[in-house]
């Protein structure tokens, strides 16, 4: 059974979404041992033992994560189905790449947002990446 | 008998009724305190606002957020109007009375020219047109949330809701300080009077449920504190940890989970299923057979105790499928079909203007072509999903819907019970781009709790379901012809197209009691082609509606989306053979329409039109009017490995007075992103009456990496709001166009593009 459906309707934690089922949307992404997965393909097995995190962990409402704080700020979600799995991979990429260039960004952000919230999410990572010292 | 049902029985009966009728002054949309959900410590004023306690207003919420922003600016409406923080209106999900119904969306649908209504008074037409219209929407009172209409409709009795809940706030305070009423100030959610008494809406609610103010006004625009400025989001915090609540993320006690397959091949049937091998593993409850219902696709649904489990048995059940009666469906054939129909048939006329067969005899010089747009799917990010209870006679339904009261009727009519036994709670909408127009899932989720002992089954969609079983945008061709004198000017311009028509079909699915058996013309077949700004002096535009069996639906923007690309590609065609610059040529036609040339202007301004661009880079540029509003796109352009790369987009949005700034920059840049998809890769393919693209995969969007950095500029109005959710949408494939053609020299008239 893939990590998605164990952690959406084993343990009700909904913040991950369903987008595809083969990998191609990033809207399930998490983080096995701070690194981002696709929770879709991801047997459940093959994280036994190892931390996983979702955007129920991010931040919490009394410290939110710098990006979450860059998301409001930059208004980024329309529909906002695909932002826990963009917010993700943002914050993946910022625990490797504390600076990114819009060429990092490019290619580490490889979710797909149907609102075309994309130079948002852009901006806001900019924004995160400024605030954190 | 109702009054609406009444109203819609006299108006098979005599025409003389409607006449008496019609001059009757329209139905209010006040509504009425009960409308409202009756909750301890708040008090309602109307059908749309109840005031709490502490002195929070809650607001009766009747449109469904897709990610367009409608919550947050229906509740500016409010809190302006109420001169409350906007951050103190909470909301309520509204009932299924027809003042909460969308009498906007209706009226777009009249074919009237929009250069018609250009000018400070529209004509009688035009005028007595949206009157009737209007008042027999207001009696249908359907709720729906789409034609960019959300704002266009509440902002007059929305406003007027709140103001008129003011002033009975006003009128409390002023009988109990026993002051004269003009004295009383309204501040921040705060009345107050110079003598030092104050007190905020809460405490005076009690004393306002009984006043009735007359001849209440509206804000002065110049007294306006929050329409027109940008403003946060109240949905973004839980957008952004994960709280927010879509369909698919309903979680309820002792809660079942449901995997639908539903035929291969469109219009086929379920022959026979063996479920034998499903049943038998590990977590498998039952498999249900699936009607067709509401336009869903026969097929059956295996429930079980997660979304996988279900999937997994799903795949195992052994079915028999069947094609349609009518033979296969396969998109190559219903293009040459659409093709021949082009050339055989009359088609209707929907606009015509001066002598065009005149014009073409005595031509020096005709311009030709053809185009073609190809079946589009939504492909939302949150597929299709549906959770339903059905309970000692009760059936509760969640579901991310643009239609909570046609998702009711559908439930009801499958349950077979009668409407006030449904309850529909609409969730956030992971997408809807017309997609959620539909009732088709809530069909099949109804079917399954039928089915099921009590418990609440959740129905998700896989992508694969998803993509093979859309509403999708119908193929439509375009013949446009042009005729030049011998100083190369253009005499004519005709343009015919043949497609199906939408809107018929959609009424048949989810309106059956109003469909009729004859399809009556359907604006959504000529958006974008009969009602073009340009001031060539004979013109004519006509359809021919057919009906090809692929189930078609509203898709962003609708008709406009695929017009928009054949007569801006055909005006650009038109400059070249002029020899005339693209934005020069349209100026040159929109002298009796200084809103276009306005909005053109500013967007060929902002992006530096004529200018040297970077080697390999082009501009192209296209105008467009759709839902009201006019929007002009510049696409800074090059081309890599024949697809081409829009670097930049710079728009320009004409949409009447603007409620939120940030939003209406936030749905161009939707826009555009979701019509560069379409335009660089979207197509449906059916071969053997089955659907080819499965996924993400082989149906791509514009990722990141390829997505433009996107400009919105609004011009500055004082007309009513216009729509802003998909206006932005038509002009983007046309610009691209026209900017490969200015790179390559080749003139592309067919989507998706290609170099």
């Amino acid at each position: 059974m893939p990590l998605l459906w164990v952690l959406r309707d084993s343990l009700n934690l909904t913040g991950t979404k369903f987008g595809c089922g083969v990998a191609a949307c990033g809207a399930c992404t998490v983080h096995k041992d701070g690194q981002p997965v696709r929770s879709c393909v991801t047997p459940v097995a093959s994280v036994a033992g190892a931390n996983i995190q979702t955007i129920e962990s991010l931040g919490t409402p009394e410290k939110p994560h710098p990006l979450q704080l860059a998301w409001i700020a930059e208004q980024v979600p329309q529909c906002g189905y695909c932002q826990s799995g963009m917010l993700m991979a943002a914050a993946a990429l910022l625990k490797r790449k504390p600076k990114p260039t819009d060429a990092d960004i490019d290619e580490a952000m490889s979710n797909l947002c149907r609102c075309g919230t994309y130079q948002r999410v852009r901006a806001a990572i900019h924004r995160a990446a400024g605030a954190q010292t | 008998m109702k009054r609406r049902n009444l109203i819609l029985s006299g108006l098979g009966i005599t025409g003389a009724l409607i006449v008496g009728w019609g001059v009757m002054p329209a139905r209010s949309r006040m509504g009425k305190p009960d409308n409202m959900l009756r909750t301890e410590g708040e008090i309602a004023l109307n059908g749309w606002l109840k005031i709490a306690k502490d002195g929070g207003v809650v607001l009766a919420m009747n449109r469904s957020d897709m990610g367009q922003g409608i919550h947050n600016a229906l509740s500016m409406l409010a809190a302006e109007e109420l001169d409350v923080p906007l951050e103190r209106v909470r909301l309520e999900q509204s009932g299924h009375d027809a003042i909460y119904g969308n009498v906007a969306m209706f009226v777009g649908t009249l074919p009237f020219h929009p250069m018609n209504s250009e000018g400070v008074e529209k004509p009688f037409a035009v005028k007595s047109g949206e009157w009737i219209v209007g008042k027999i929407a207001r009696e249908l009172g359907v709720n729906a949330t789409g034609g960019s209409s959300s704002v266009k409709d509440a902002w007059e009795h929305l406003r007027l809701a709140a103001a008129t809940a003011k002033a009975s706030l006003c009128m409390a305070a002023a009988d109990q300080w026993t002051v004269p009423l003009q004295e009383i100030k309204v501040k921040d959610g705060v009345i107050s009077h110079a003598s030092g008494k104050s007190a905020h809406f809460g405490e005076l609610a009690k004393g306002a449920a009984s006043q009735t103010p007359k001849n209440v006004s509206l804000k002065d625009r110049k007294d306006w504190t929050l329409i027109g400025l940008p403003a946060a989001r109240a949905d973004v915090p839980a957008k952004t940890d994960g709280t927010a609540v879509f369909g698919m993320d309903v979680r309820l006690p002792n809660m079942l989970f449901a995997s639908v397959v539903q035929v291969p091949q469109i219009g086929g049937t379920l022959t026979s299923f063996d479920a034998k091998e499903a049943l038998a593993l590990p977590g498998v409850v039952k498999c249900v057979q699936l009607v067709s219902a509401a336009g869903s696709a026969p097929g059956f649904a295996v429930v079980a105790q997660s979304t996988w489990h279900a999937k997994q048995a799903a795949d195992k059940v052994k079915a028999q499928w069947a094609q349609r009666s009518e033979g296969a469906l396969d998109t190559k054939r219903i293009e040459s079909e659409l093709k021949e129909k082009l050339k055989t048939e009359k088609g209707f006329t929907f606009y015509e203007q001066g002598d065009v067969a005149k014009a073409e005899s005595s031509a020096t010089r005709m311009i030709e072509a053809q185009y073609k747009a190809p079946y589009l799917a939504h492909a939302t990010m949150e597929p299709m999903n549906c959770t339903a209870q059905f309970k000692g006679g009760l059936l509760k339904i969640w579901v991310p819907t643009q239609v909570p009261g046609l998702a009711r009727a559908t439930a009801a009519k499958i349950a077979n019970v009668s409407v006030d036994k449904v309850k529909v709670n609409v969730t956030l909408l992971g997408g809807g781009f017309g997609r959620r127009l539909e009732t088709d899932v809530v069909a099949q989720a109804t079917q399954i709790a039928m089915a099921i002992d009590g418990a609440p089954v959740q129905l998700v969609w896989s992508r694969e379901e998803d993509m093979a079983h859309d509403f999708y945008r119908p193929m439509h061709v375009a013949q446009l012809s042009a005729a030049l004198n011998a100083k190369g000017e253009v005499e004519s311009l005709r343009i015919k197209s043949a497609g199906d028509a939408i809107a018929p079909r959609w009424m048949s699915r989810v309106l059956p009691a109003l469909s009729g058996p004859f399809d009556t013309p359907d604006k959504t077949t000529a958006e974008g082609l009969f009602d073009l700004p340009y001031g060539f002096s004979n013109q004519h535009m006509s359809h021919v509606s057919t009906r090809m069996g692929v189930p078609i639906g509203f898709w962003r923007s609708v008709g406009h989306s695929h017009n928009a690309f054949f007569s801006e590609s055909f005006i650009d065609e038109l400059a070249f053979e002029s020899k005339q610059d693209p934005l020069a040529f349209r100026l040159s036609l929109l002298k009796q329409a200084p809103r276009y040339a306005a909005v053109l202007k500013l967007a060929a301004e902002k992006a530096k039109w004529g200018t040297a661009l970077p080697a390999g880079h082009a501009h192209g540029l296209a105008l467009h009017e759709s839902f009201g509003s006019i929007v002009a796109q510049v696409a800074e352009v090059s081309v890599q490995a024949g697809m081409p790369r829009v670097h930049r987009l710079v728009c320009a949005i004409d949409c009447g007075t603007v409620v939120n700034p940030g939003t209406v920059a936030q749905q161009v840049e939707s826009s555009v992103n979701f019509a560069l998809s379409a335009a660089l890769f979207g197509k449906i393919d059916i071969q053997e009456g089955v659907v080819q693209q499965t996924n993400f995969t082989n149906y791509p969007l514009v990722y990141m990496a390829q997505s433009p950095a996107v400009e919105t500029w609004i011009l500055p109005s004082t007309q009513s709001p216009e729509g802003v959710g998909e206006p932005a949408v038509p002009p983007l494939a046309p610009a691209v166009a026209n900017a490969m053609f200015k790179l390559t020299g080749q003139r592309i008239r067919s989507l998706p593009l290609k170099a």
